[in-house]
């Protein structure tokens, strides 16, 4: 069993010292690696990603993170991902990590992802070159997380991302802004290649489960939505490797 | 933007929360009804809540400033999912 501590959306900043590490003190009892769907400060500033590095420092579990739209607010966000990598925290854009979790290999394919909405109501790249930027943009994300995807050889796969791929965890999420939650093109990018688990955040007012049209299932989690320090996921490692001989 | 009508107030107070770098938070509830600003949702620390308090009042410091935001800490999950 392969358990995966995760949280998106925990908003640091630099009076966030102390919010987080006390409740990750049995971390290392519950979880074998730790996920973290983006949004880690409230406006993207190199002094908000240091308070939550020193606050993940010397955590017993590998931790991956995508970076989310707040990350990117100061136009700093190589400094951010800089700041994390140097504290020990994998970040992921159009990339793809496989970690050995005793024996298991357990991949992860990362981006932020962006938005332009869902199946029968999302934007098209026509028309005004704003439109056409906004668009291109998840297309972009969208194809470097499905080749991320895609190279991974590992027994369990999982994407991460900050934008919702689905509809279903928006729910509770005012409709009219539901393009700006997400876009279907990052569910499909992972349907198309298959994953044993989506995780994502940016929905606050969203719910946590959710599923693909290829049936693979989907957390939101947001930590306004998840209403913990983290969630714990278990996949069964044994039915993966079972499947894989 | 000068502030206009009353119509566009809660906007312009979401807006001042969401880039003050005090606050920069996208997801208080700002509404106003007869020269009082309630302010709601979910907040992560105390200091942010009481800097959401601040920042509305500095924009609309001849409104009463009602703030019903809730502390909500991180804490430990109870249990987990196991996910099929």
């Amino acid at each position: 069993m392969i358990r995966i501590a995760a949280v998106g959306d925990v908003h640091f900043g630099t009076g966030s010292a102390g919010s987080l590490r006390p409740a990750l003190a049995h971390l290392a009892d519950r979880a074998d690696l730790m996920l973290i769907a983006g949004d880690l400060t409230r406006c993207g500033g190199p002094e908000e990603v240091r308070v939550l590095a020193e606050e993940l420092e010397g955590l017993p579990v590998p931790r991956v993170a995508v970076l989310g739209n707040h990350d990117y607010h100061a136009d700093k966000e190589s400094q951010v991902r800089r700041i994390l990598e140097d504290s020990g925290i994998r970040v992921l854009e159009g990339e793809a990590v496989t970690l050995d979790v005793d024996g298991v290999r357990v991949g992860i394919a990362g981006t932020k992802g962006f938005g332009g909405g869902y199946r029968g109501a999302c934007g098209t790249d026509f028309g005004e070159p704003e439109m056409k930027a906004f668009v291109a943009h998840t297309r972009k994300m969208a194809d470097r997380l499905e080749r991320a995807l895609s190279t991974l050889d590992a027994d369990l796969r999982i994407a991460l991302m900050h934008y919702s791929p689905v509809e279903e965890t928006l729910q509770g999420e005012r409709l009219e802004i539901f393009p700006f939650l997400g876009s279907y093109l990052l569910a499909e990018a992972v349907d198309n290649v298959g994953a044993d688990l989506i995780l994502h955040g940016h929905a606050h007012h969203g719910r946590e489960k959710g599923v693909t049209p290829a049936g693979i299932p989907v957390r939101n989690v947001a930590q306004p939505v998840i209403r913990h320090a983290y969630s714990v996921y278990t996949l069964d490692s044994k039915r993966v490797l079972s499947a894989a001989s | 933007m000068t502030l206009g009508r009353d119509e566009y107030l809660a906007e312009h107070v979401r807006d001042s929360l969401i880039h003050d770098p005090r606050v920069n938070e996208q997801d208080v509830l700002v509404r106003i009804k007869e020269r009082r600003v309630f302010l709601g949702g979910n907040v992560s620390t105390r200091e942010l809540r009481e800097a959401i308090s601040v920042v509305a009042r500095e924009l609309l410091p001849d409104y009463e400033i009602v703030n019903e935001t809730t502390l909500v800490p991180a804490v430990e999950p109870e249990d987990e999912e196991r996910v099929q």
